[in-house]
């Protein structure tokens, strides 16, 4: 027996060691008060945002304490599927800035049905925020996220640089777009670029000048309609003026697109209202205006960010007491007016300190004609990857859009289950 | 007898062999001595418990979702066998990642032990210049891939980019160098040489340090001249050099991810995908966790055959 306390202690002091270094989440109870974890991806110029609503909350009341973890959305994406699994994970998450990616974590029963709707002070007032989010995030009519933020994409441009192309006003029309685009192109891209335009690892702008276009992805049935003579003439259209034209550079990630335009190097972009600080800290003389209208009238593209409860969170009453509070009025307008964004509801639309804000008026003012990007697809995410991303990209590079559409129209139709 | 009479597989030091097949349960207890509890485990409890939990483990547990349909947290896991490494045997995208995987492993490992024994040979006075240049060298070794991958990325942007610059400045078009289809991997593969050539640097200096004089001495008495003695003297003496960092320097480049996603994320149109940027893509982006196990395997499989083919090509004529 003496031979064996040392391997008895040793036993015991490396599972305690081992139990030291486990990862437990820091939620819990103490001295009555409840502790929540939040993990997000909210990095860029909107963080503050999100950070004073949880400072806020955390004064409101003393019955809760929220702590938010900002990590990029790639660690996010690598952990939050098994911290969930285990039950180590946070008690609310916005999982990725795709909100197609909610579909995958109801499927595996990780996230938990949000059921405290309603009108009262401390319930989720879902009739009261845009539909189309609501439905984004509804699966078997269960609501399983709310909204954490909404966006339209609106177009940034550079008056000095419009200036010294003798062009007054930004563009309000496809082709006033497409004619300024070129007369904006100084030396075949050498000096300067009509149009940061991203294609990968970006927020999807290429969607947009599709709609303009009269254009589509997928239809209602999931089936693709890239090959369609309506969906090929609107991606030719831009191609060529990239191609041809070099209106805008080829392959650009979204980080690119920004630093082209911040530098000076090019005169417009498509961008979200968390792209406005950069520009603005850059020193560009920016104007910010709506995505010209085009051919069948005013469209946008729309993204918002999932925010879900954990299904092996010990508190789910307070954590929708949580959701309650963010996307309550008047945190929503404090929110609008600091970030830019426009708000997640709709008794805001209206609001006259949100309209009388130059910047948040046009983002809000283009949120009736934004549509989200392939929603409730299924396998949407690997339909960008697999499919629309790298069609763009061979497009972009000058193969033939009839060729290329009718391939990648096989991969999405395989992706999505579509059989006709 | 004692067990200290008795030596290693049960022979007598003297040399005669104990009886055969001697029933263990049966034998005396100084025979079972080599059998019990040594402390020495205990002391080596810690490590191997943590490499089994977190080496081993996990290694063994990928093996068993290679072979179902995983997704992590879903109720139901499918059974498909081997049905995982069927479809990727049929996935382009897998063709196409394992190429350039390959393609990244030969021309970096290449260009890498040539231009380090180069810089190592160089490089081995003692004097002032010689460490300066070799710690300078050395230096990218200690960044992380991560910065590198993002201070590069930012040089070789054609449009505000240091690279354009000059160029433009010499009067030349700016190249899309991570943008090309055909420039993005030769890109990353300059970076990731430029990064461990210092690397690569000292482990030949050390080689070459050990070789002994004599040897070079014998060889200038024979007549040998310079290209001689490199080649019959110092290449043959540093062979062990040689084969650790050659084996070294293909399994880090098969197992490419950091610069790659950094830099490209994969793209343009997937010229840079790698085995382990798809790992990735098909584990935590598309939830395909029985896929990606599936191809890790693929990619340990090929890992060992390639440094199995080297230990062969390497190895002394009959000593090891």
């Amino acid at each position: 027996m003496k031979r064996k306390i040392p391997l008895i202690i040793g036993t015991v002091g490396v599972m305690l060691a081992l139990a030291a270094c486990s990862g437990a989440s820091p939620s819990g109870q103490s001295g009555g008060k409840v502790t929540l974890t939040v993990w997000t991806g909210f990095t860029g110029g909107d963080r503050p945002g999100y950070a004073q609503i949880v400072k806020d909350f955390n004064a409101s009341q003393s019955k809760i304490k929220v702590v938010m973890d900002v990590e990029p959305w790639d660690t996010i994406q690598q952990k939050l599927p098994s911290a969930w699994l285990t039950g180590q994970g946070p008690d609310l998450a916005a999982p990725s800035s795709d909100p197609n990616v909610i579909a995958q974590y109801v499927k595996t029963n990780s996230v938990l049905p949000i059921t405290d709707t309603g009108s009262g002070a401390s319930q989720i007032d879902v009739s009261n925020i845009a539909p189309a989010l609501i439905k984004e995030f509804t699966y078997s009519n269960k609501l399983y996220a709310v909204p954490a933020n909404y966006a339209t994409l609106s177009l940034y441009y550079n008056k000095t640089e419009f200036a010294a192309a003798g062009i007054a006003t930004a563009p309000t029309t496809l082709a006033e777009f497409q004619a300024d685009a070129q007369k904006l192109t100084l030396g075949g891209g050498t000096k300067q670029y009509g149009l940061a335009l991203a294609d990968n690892a970006t927020i999807q702008m290429w969607p947009i000048l599709q709609w303009m276009s009269g254009g589509d992805i997928v239809d209602a049935t999931g089936c693709s309609v890239l090959q369609t003579p309506a969906g090929q003439n609107s991606l030719k259209t831009w191609s060529d003026l990239v191609v041809n034209n070099k209106i805008a550079p080829v392959g650009l990630t979204g980080a690119e697109a920004d630093s082209l335009f911040s530098a000076g190097k090019a005169a417009m972009e498509m961008n979200g209202p968390w792209a406005a600080p950069g520009f603005k800290s850059a020193g560009i003389n920016l104007g910010i205006a709506k995505i010209p209208v085009g051919v069948s009238g005013p469209v946008t593209l729309g993204s918002t960010a999932p925010l879900a409860i954990s299904a092996k969170t010990k508190y789910p009453q307070q954590a929708q007491q949580f959701l309650a509070y963010y996307t309550s009025k008047a945190v929503q307008k404090k929110f609008s007016l600091a970030t830019g964004f426009p708000p997640i509801r709709t008794d805001l639309a209206t609001d006259p300190q949100l309209l009388a804000d130059p910047i948040i008026s046009v983002f809000a003012s283009q949120v009736a004609d934004a549509r989200l990007y392939l929603p409730h697809l299924t396998n949407a995410t690997q339909v960008d990857a697999n499919g629309y991303v790298p069609l763009i990209g061979q497009i972009t590079r000058g193969k033939s859009v009839a060729t290329q559409t009718a391939a990648i129209a096989k991969t999405i139709n395989a992706l999505t289950g579509c059989s006709s | 007898m004692t067990a200290d009479t008795i030596g290693r597989g049960g022979v007598r030091r003297g040399g005669r062999a104990l009886p055969p097949a001697v029933s263990t349960d049966k034998l005396p207890e100084s025979r079972r001595r080599r059998f019990r509890w040594q402390p020495a485990w205990l002391f080596m409890a810690p490590s191997l418990l943590i490499l089994g939990v977190f080496v081993i483990w996990p290694i063994l547990v990928s093996f068993w979702y290679s072979l179902h349909n995983w997704t992590i947290g879903a109720t139901d896991q499918p059974w498909v066998g081997l049905g995982n490494y069927v479809t990727l045997f049929k996935d382009p995208q897998f063709w196409n990642a394992l190429g350039n995987t390959l393609e990244f492993t030969v021309a970096s490992v290449i260009l890498l032990v040539v231009l380090g024994f180069l810089t190592a040979v160089a490089l081995m006075g003692e004097g002032l210049v010689s460490r300066i240049f070799r710690s300078t060298y050395f230096f990218p070794t200690i960044v992380s891939l991560t910065s590198i991958g993002l201070v590069w990325k930012f040089m070789l942007d054609p449009s505000i980019g240091l690279v354009a610059g000059i160029t433009q400045f010499f009067g030349a078009a700016p190249i899309g160098w991570l943008q090309s289809t055909t420039l993005a991997l030769p890109a990353v593969i300059f970076v990731a040489v430029w990064k461990n050539v210092g690397f690569t640097m000292i482990i030949f200096l050390a080689g070459l340090k050990g070789v002994p004089q004599e040897r070079y001495e014998a060889a200038q008495l024979d007549g040998a001249n310079r290209r001689q003695l490199v080649r019959y003297v110092t290449l043959p003496s540093i062979r062990p050099t040689i084969l650790f960092a050659t084996i070294i320097l293909t399994i880090q480049s098969l197992q490419v991810f950091d610069l790659v996603y950094v830099m490209t994320g994969g793209g343009p149109i997937f010229t840079t995908d790698t085995l382990v940027t798809q790992i990735f893509r098909d584990g935590f982006v598309n939830f395909q966790t029985g896929y990606a196990s599936a191809i890790s395997w693929v990619l340990f499989a090929v890992i060992m055959a390639i440094s199995a083919i080297l230990l062969r090509v390497f190895r002394y004529n009959d000593v090891d």
